[in-house]
């Protein structure tokens, strides 16, 4: 990353020092960060790799059934993470390279299984392909069932297809349509521009999108629970290790495995591909200028392929409905709130993941928002292993997380376990990055001068963080309190080792119901989560009285 | 200079509900450098862009070559154009980038390869091929982007402010090269800017712009002297506009004072008078078979070649008269503003800012 030149870039890290011993508060603010990056994420993962004895080390490396887990995993979430990325490009693209109608509608729907967790996919499979699914069961008649390595490519697939649009779309956008007019002025089209123009500048923003997807298929824990069968992936191999024979240091192991594949992508990423970006500022957005780069034939196309992504979306969110609101769906299509009440109204579950979820973005957006004026206005020694320990986390699988968490709390003098606050922490590990980085971007398109311009009216640090900063910051810093706050709702493999009896959550909920087999309580509880969250957007919204749209996320 | 490369005709343009362009017409001769000039906003970047095919107008028709083009993809065009910001492809090199065109086009490698070659000489750009974009500076960046066009071979080289992001030394310099080499090649060009001293000292031709409307078009020396409207006279250069009415005879008269000029007035009608500042002089007494205008210096600047004065007249009329070569000593108190009769330059009120 570039940095401006502050004038201070020479000094060395005396200097540095010299410079923050004269600033108590400032000093005083980093020792508080560093104390709690110490304390809440060096101690659980050193801890997390001294809890294992050498024997488990050695039964995870030559276990039979842990070696087919992490063959599993790998192939998987590989095989997962390539369609969901895939089809997220070609949906990216057919949203912001065309003029195809209905673009509005696509993308709507396209995000709207970010608002109920990714384990709702698994969900509406078993309801749909199951044993007794309404397709293979109720329309085909078939006696067979999809579960298995197929079932978890398909569900992963469509889970993990939405956050693949999503990164995806953002890359494209960030492409300047300057250098495609430039190359259709020099007579490219079709193909040929989107391969050597398009293809090619999005290339260093799809790898990144693909490590934050494949960290998802990597962790998720959910689906490959529902749906995997005698398919065993290491995140329910290390739960039925914790959960099932209570050997936590066995699924300590088993979620250290997790983790090396997605922390040494994280350093490529980090290391190379920052290096190698093409995020250029040629070119401002024209007005009137809409890029369209295809031809008919593409255009319908990628029309048709929106349409069956839409359908398949449309297909889980009405057959969840459908379960949810009838009595026995497929056999009695009676209306029924029973459902509903039993998993929503009568059940805390709702309640705790609100209440957990809200703290967390509250907690990551402040937070965020604090460190990054630290590393990117201030100059202080460890500025950089604080930026790096403050992103570390995006790497991290839940499960990781999690499990190192308990591991780090479960006794001594902060003793966590079986409270809100693990439950908080974890989410809070989990969505930091997101908040931080949100708040760096915001903070970086502000120019300095504003500040000195602010300083040199007379005004103090307070005042111009407070009128000047804050609200050029407003935009984006709700931006990334929205989306901690659904992140959180929705995160399963984080939680599932902090939850306890009495602080349940509503995402684990869904899939425990699910796992037993009560299917129609599993789809009122999702339901009922996509409603809270839709009615916590829209009180955000009016609170802030803001611009902030969700789909545009 | 009698084939023409490029026609405009009836050209209106809206974006929403919102009309930028307003009838244009226009001529452009084979082989004319020509300027689009005008404050931002004026239309000029859409009007070259409706050329290059990245806007189709609403009405209209654009004939390249006398082939009609306006419902061409921008692909399909011969018109190369350097972007403003340059839109160099970052990820390619210099070769690369200048060579695009003719990949795509489907030159063979060695003849691509001399093109190319020649492209980045005349650009001095040699031995820089295999940079990369963000490895050079902002003049060089701009060489690149020349050359990417020039290689083409366009039947008429676009270019959108191409020297707004260089500083003022740079600028002076790469001018006079891009000239030359327009000249040299003989290539039919289009130059948007803002800055009126670019368009006189490179164009053939000028097309004066505001708000969407054509004002004038004509050399630069009719430009300056002979602007149609009391904007064209302001916009370029400094001048001194004057209200004044119309006698029935081959004068106008300002108060009680009379300025002959070319053509016949009406009486009772308004008409402007535009007198540029270097046009005028100042003196102590009233000078005979000029034009003499009383008043008193309210201000004056030292600019070193010339001194600018202010001075208001009896009307309240404020006048920019500019003194060159003047010595140390500066004139003070009560002078006589005179000018020639055949500096004053008369406007026509009834064909000024129609769409205001």
């Amino acid at each position: 990353m570039k940095e401006k030149n502050t004038g201070h870039e020479q000094t060395g890290w005396q200097t540095e020092l010299k410079l923050l011993l004269r600033e108590p508060p400032l000093l005083a603010s980093i020792l508080v960060v560093f104390a709690l990056f110490g304390v809440f994420i060096i101690y659980p993962f050193i801890k997390i790799l001294l809890v294992p004895s050498a024997a488990d080390w050695t039964r995870a490396i030559t276990g039979k059934e842990f070696i087919e887990a992490f063959c599993n995993t790998m192939f998987s979430s590989l095989l997962a993470t390539t369609t969901a990325i895939i089809f997220g490009f070609i949906f990216a693209y057919a949203i912001n390279y065309t003029d195809m109608p209905c673009k509005r509608f696509f993308q709507v729907v396209a995000l709207l299984p970010t608002m109920a967790p990714s384990v709702v996919s698994g969900l509406a499979f078993i309801m749909l392909f199951g044993r007794r699914g309404f397709i293979t069961w109720n329309l085909l008649h078939l006696k067979t069932d999809l579960y298995g390595a197929f079932g978890l490519w398909v569900v992963q697939t469509i889970a993990f297809f939405p956050l693949a649009y999503i990164t995806i779309s953002g890359v494209l956008k960030a492409i300047s349509p300057n250098l495609e007019l430039a190359a259709q002025n020099l007579g490219a089209r079709g193909w040929y521009l989107f391969s050597t123009v398009t293809l090619r500048l999005a290339t260093p923003g799809l790898a990144s999108a693909f490590l934050l997807v494949g960290i998802n298929t990597l962790a998720d824990f959910g689906n490959p629970m529902l749906v995997g069968a005698n398919y065993h992936v290491l995140a329910t191999e290390a739960y039925t290790q914790v959960v099932g024979a209570w050997d936590l240091p066995m699924g300590a192991t088993l979620s250290v495995f997790l983790v090396i594949p997605t922390v040494l992508v994280f350093f490529v990423q980090r290391y190379y591909l920052e290096k190698t970006s093409y995020v250029t500022v040629t070119g401002k957005p024209v007005a009137g200028l809409i890029r369209v780069t295809c031809g008919p034939v593409a255009k319908w196309a990628l029309f048709a392929f929106c349409c069956f992504m839409c359908t398949a979306i449309l297909l889980i969110i009405t057959v969840v409905f459908l379960f949810a609101f009838t009595k026995t769906f497929g056999y009695d299509w009676a209306f029924t709130m029973d459902h509903f009440i039993e998993g929503v109204m009568q059940s805390t579950v709702m309640h705790n993941s609100w209440v957990a979820s809200m703290s967390t973005a509250a907690i990551t957006t402040l937070f965020g928002i604090a460190l990054a004026f630290l590393t990117i206005r201030k100059q202080f020694p460890g500025r950089v292993a604080m930026d790096f320990l403050a992103m570390l986390p995006v790497s991290l699988p839940g499960t990781f997380i999690g499990l190192s968490l308990i591991l780090a709390f479960n006794d001594g003098p902060l003793t966590l376990t079986g409270t809100l606050w693990i439950i908080i922490l974890g989410m809070v590990l989990r969505q930091m990055p997101v908040g931080y980085r949100q708040a760096v971007a915001g903070l970086k398109q502000i120019d300095k001068s504003l500040e000195q311009a602010s300083t040199n009216l007379g005004a103090n640090s307070f005042t111009t963080f407070k009128k000047i900063v804050v609200p050029m910051l407003k935009n984006s810093l709700s931006v990334s309190f929205v989306y901690s706050f659904m992140k959180s709702m929705n995160t399963l493999s984080t939680v599932i080792f902090l939850v306890s009896p009495e602080w349940n959550l509503a995402s684990v909920n869904i899939m425990s119901l699910s796992d037993h087999g009560f299917l129609a309580t599993a789809s009122a509880t999702a339901c009922g989560m996509m409603l809270t969250i839709f009615v916590t957007f829209g009180i955000v919204k009016l609170v802030l009285r803001d611009k902030i749209n969700i789909f545009d996320l | 200079m009698s084939e023409l490369v490029l026609q405009m005709k009836g050209i209106n343009k809206y974006f929403g509900s919102n009309q930028v362009i307003f009838d244009v017409n226009m001529d452009i001769p084979k082989g004319a450098f020509v300027t689009f000039l005008g404050p931002s906003g004026c239309g000029k970047t859409t009007l070259l862009r409706m050329v290059a095919g990245f806007y189709e107008p609403d009405e209209g028709e654009i004939l390249l070559n006398g082939n009609r083009i306006e419902k061409l993809p921008p692909y399909a065009r011969n018109t190369a154009m350097v972007f403003q910001e340059y839109a160099l492809f970052p990820h390619m090199s210099v070769y690369e980038n200048v060579a695009y065109g003719l990949n795509v086009k489907g030159v063979a490698k060695d003849e691509i390869k001399r093109r190319v070659t020649e492209a980045l000489e005349l650009m001095q750009l040699k031995g820089m091929e295999g940079r990369y974009p963000n490895q050079m500076s902002g003049g060089q960046q701009q060489r690149v982007a020349v050359a990417r066009a020039l290689v083409m071979n366009p039947e008429v080289l676009l270019l959108d402010e191409p020297l707004s992001n260089l500083d003022a030394k740079l600028r002076e310099t790469v001018r006079v090269e891009l000239r030359q080499i327009q000249q040299k090649m003989g290539l039919s060009t289009i130059y948007v800017t803002h800055d009126q001293a670019e368009a006189l000292s490179m164009s053939d031709l000028i097309v004066v712009m505001r708000k969407g409307v054509i004002h004038q078009i004509g050399n630069p020396m009719e430009i300056y002297f002979q602007p149609k409207t009391t904007f064209v006279a302001d916009f370029i250069g400094t001048t001194n506009l004057i209200q004044v009415n119309g006698t029935a005879a081959k004068t106008v008269a300002y108060g009680d004072t009379l300025v002959k000029v070319y053509k016949e007035t009406d009486k009772g009608q308004g008409y402007c008078l535009s007198i540029r500042p270097e046009s005028a002089g100042l003196t102590t007494t009233p000078v005979e078979s000029k034009v003499n205008i009383k008043g008193t210096i309210t201000n004056k600047m030292f600019l070193g070649e010339k001194v600018r004065y202010f001075v208001n007249d009896s009307q309240a009329k404020e006048w920019i008269v500019d003194v060159f070569d003047p010595g140390k000593r500066l004139l003070s108190g009560e002078v006589y503003v005179s000018f020639a009769d055949e500096k004053a330059w008369l406007i026509d009120e009834a064909v000024i800012d129609k769409e205001e």
